[in-house]
């Protein structure tokens, strides 16, 4: 018989039992639906780190140091030293810092840096300005504050020119920053005050020397070449011998990057594979009741035998029967996972990425587990013998 | 002479129920056929009609003897070889019809048309609709099975039977499922098919009305052949109009 034939014979004895095939098909459905989602929430949620990740600044690095501390001195030498050091801030930092403004309380953490810090973290102003250089030498007590603080403490109202408590310290707001959103690691990263890091010393550390230092390049291609220097640098400025371990720690975007990425690849990775446990459970569903629809159609079997049908005819049409099932739960399976992704992309905030890759490779595998777990039954009503079929009661 | 369409040397048929039990359906049966008759089985229930229908029509093989079907030897056959000669020298009409259900009549004639390969789409529903004119049932294309009475499923049966321009029809009690008057529409079918195209038919029956239709009786009892006679033709009983 011709496949055209065959695939109407196939479509129309689905068609009888149309409830049947719907519920058979709902494994394969739920399947596909889920690899999709999967799949597709794992590239959104890469694609989501990576743009954190980079607004961040893609040639920016990080220099920590716990048990040694730097000094102003180390940074003007570092920059003159390294010319591939585009901007250079210290970081003066405190955490659990106490933030009041007419009654509201919110606990925050404090930044103590240079104007070099917000192109370093190429970071925009909401409402104020950044802080000038005369204000930096004359340790003025001005903060710019993340828009946490602008959300908590003001209510969203433009707070500049107010004055606010750290740690019970009167500050001027001079500023908010643009919001940024969560870190990939969870922490909310608008929650922070940033005031210069002449003040903080004062003020808040009651110290000249500090444990961070960010350092930016000219372009993502120096990042490298700049790490090393830095890391020569310190080491020298030190005198740590050659084969003793750093001090200190140098972080780069790019590693940050390649952890996430290796983190979400992972994520997705797993998904993807319990999903695709629900698929085989489909396809085990179709292999049950192509057995059924089997034993209950023998006789048509017997029938279609005695008028001429060989084997591979019998072996076809039902293996075109349970290829149906599952290419069209794949089908409908596809549409509902991307419609659940889609949804959740809104929801979220994430970038919807199609994939004509995955959803031709999700339609593939339908298909496969239609011919693997079809074969089996199709099989058997082939190896019938037409007497026997034909008596079949 | 006309030539053999069907030719047995001592058949033997035993289905091996268990080691001890064996039932002996057929006990070496020797008989030939030649183109064109038209022929009754009869005999007494089990004694091994249907077992040979059944093995002249390559549905089931047959213990030891030689069979000879349109000069083809079945022995030598593989399944798919098989079906093929159902397909294309056999048509088979049942007691219980064995048509396809929830399928059209015309689709049901069209099907050994389509299992053949070759068909031509048009050609095949021509040839379709001819047949189950020729039978009656022009206009009934499009009907189900559930919708046609035994007698109009039967003559679908055997319009289905004669798609492939088959050389013989083996007919297994075709009239078993059906009251007198649907089985003389039945058997004038077979009579005129069996006249005007020369197609060799062998019929199973129990009944003599429906034997005399035919040219020869071959009567079965206990897996053997009792008695193979011409069916006498001069002698038409009173009140019955042949064909
Ligand atoms: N598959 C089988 N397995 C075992 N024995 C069988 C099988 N088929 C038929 N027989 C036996 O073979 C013998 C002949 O059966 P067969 O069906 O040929 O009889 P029949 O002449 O067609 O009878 P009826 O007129 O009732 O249809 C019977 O004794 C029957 O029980
Ligand atoms: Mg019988």
């Amino acid at each position: 018989m011709n496949f055209q034939n065959l695939m109407r014979t196939a479509i129309r004895s689905l068609g009888r039992n149309k409830m049947r095939s719907a519920l058979t098909s709902l494994g394969v459905i739920i399947g596909v639906a889920s690899v999709i989602m999967m799949v597709g929430i794992g590239n959104s949620a890469r694609v989501a780190v990576r743009e954190k990740i980079f607004t961040y600044g893609s040639n920016a690095m990080g220099v920590e140091s716990k048990k040694r501390t730097f000094t102003m001195s180390d940074v003007e030498a570092m920059k003159r030293a390294i010319p591939s050091i585009k901007f250079i801030s210290p970081m003066v930092g405190k955490t659990q810092v106490t933030a009041k403004y007419q009654g509201a309380i919110l606990y925050s953490r404090i930044r103590g840096v240079n104007n070099d810090f917000f192109k370093i973290k190429e970071w925009p102003l909401k409402y104020g300005r950044y802080f000038t250089e005369q204000e930096i030498l004359s340790r003025e007590k001005i903060v710019v504050l993340g828009n946490t603080l602008l959300d908590e403490l003001f209510g969203s109202i433009n707070p500049v020119g107010k004055v606010m408590l750290i740690n019970n310290i009167p500050f001027q707001v001079i500023g908010c920053l643009a919001e940024s959103g969560q870190a990939f690691s969870g922490k909310d990263q608008d929650n922070l005050i940033v005031m210069p890091y002449t003040t903080a010393m004062v003020k808040i550390s009651g110290r000249n020397v500090f444990n961070e230092i960010f350092i930016s390049t000219f372009n993502e291609q120096m990042v490298e070449k700049t790490e090393a220097s830095v890391r020569s640098f310190i080491r020298e400025d030190r005198g740590l011998a050659p084969g003793t371990p750093d001090d200190f720690n140098i972080t780069t975007s790019k590693e940050q990057l390649q952890m996430a990425e290796y983190i979400s690849q992972t994520l997705a990775m797993l998904l993807a594979g319990i999903a695709s446990i629900s698929l085989i459970v489909g396809g085990i569903g179709i292999m049950n009741i192509m057995l059924v629809s089997v034993s209950e159609r023998t006789r048509e079997i017997g029938i279609r035998m005695a008028i001429g049908a060989k084997k591979s005819d019998i072996l076809l049409q039902f293996l075109i029967e349970a290829v149906s099932l599952s290419s069209s739960g794949g089908t409908v399976g596809i549409i509902i996972g991307l419609g659940v992704y889609y949804a959740i992309t809104v929801g979220v905030g994430w970038d919807f990425l199609f994939s004509t890759f995955s959803v031709v490779v999700a339609f593939l595998f339908s298909c496969a587990v239609g011919v693997f777990f079809g074969y089996y039954p199709a099989r058997k009503a082939s190896n019938l013998k037409p007497i026997d079929a034909l008596r079949y009661e | 002479m006309r030539d053999k369409v069907i030719d047995i040397q001592n058949l033997v048929k035993t289905y091996q129920i268990s080691e001890e039990v064996s039932v002996h359906a057929l006990r070496g049966i020797s008989l030939t056929i030649a183109r064109g008759e038209f022929v009754a089985i009869m005999g007494a229930s089990g004694s091994g009609k249907s077992t040979l229908m059944n093995i002249l029509g390559f549905l089931d093989t047959h213990t030891s003897g030689k069979y000879i079907l349109d000069g083809v030897d079945g022995i030598a056959l593989d399944e798919n070889q098989k079906a093929e000669i159902r397909n294309r020298k056999i048509g088979f009409v049942f007691q219980g019809f064995n048509l396809l259900s929830r399928t059209s009549a015309l689709e049901n004639v069209e099907l050994p048309m389509m299992y053949r390969g070759d068909a031509e789409p048009r050609e095949m529903k021509r040839k379709a609709r001819e047949l189950l004119a020729m039978v009656g049932l022009a206009g009934r294309e499009h009907h189900h099975p559930n919708r046609l009475s035994g007698g109009e499923q039967q003559r679908v049966a055997i319009a289905r039977s004669l798609i492939n321009d088959p050389a013989i029809i083996l007919a297994d009690e075709p009239t078993g499922n059906l009251d007198t008057k649907n089985s003389d529409e039945v058997m004038k079918i077979f009579t005129r098919l069996n006249k005007e195209t020369g197609i060799t038919i062998i019929l199973v029956t129990h009944e003599p009305d429906v034997a005399n239709y035919t040219d020869r009786k071959v009567v079965f009892r206990d897996g053997q052949i009792m008695e193979d006679a011409p069916i006498a033709k001069a002698a038409p009983r009173p009140g019955r109009k042949r064909p």
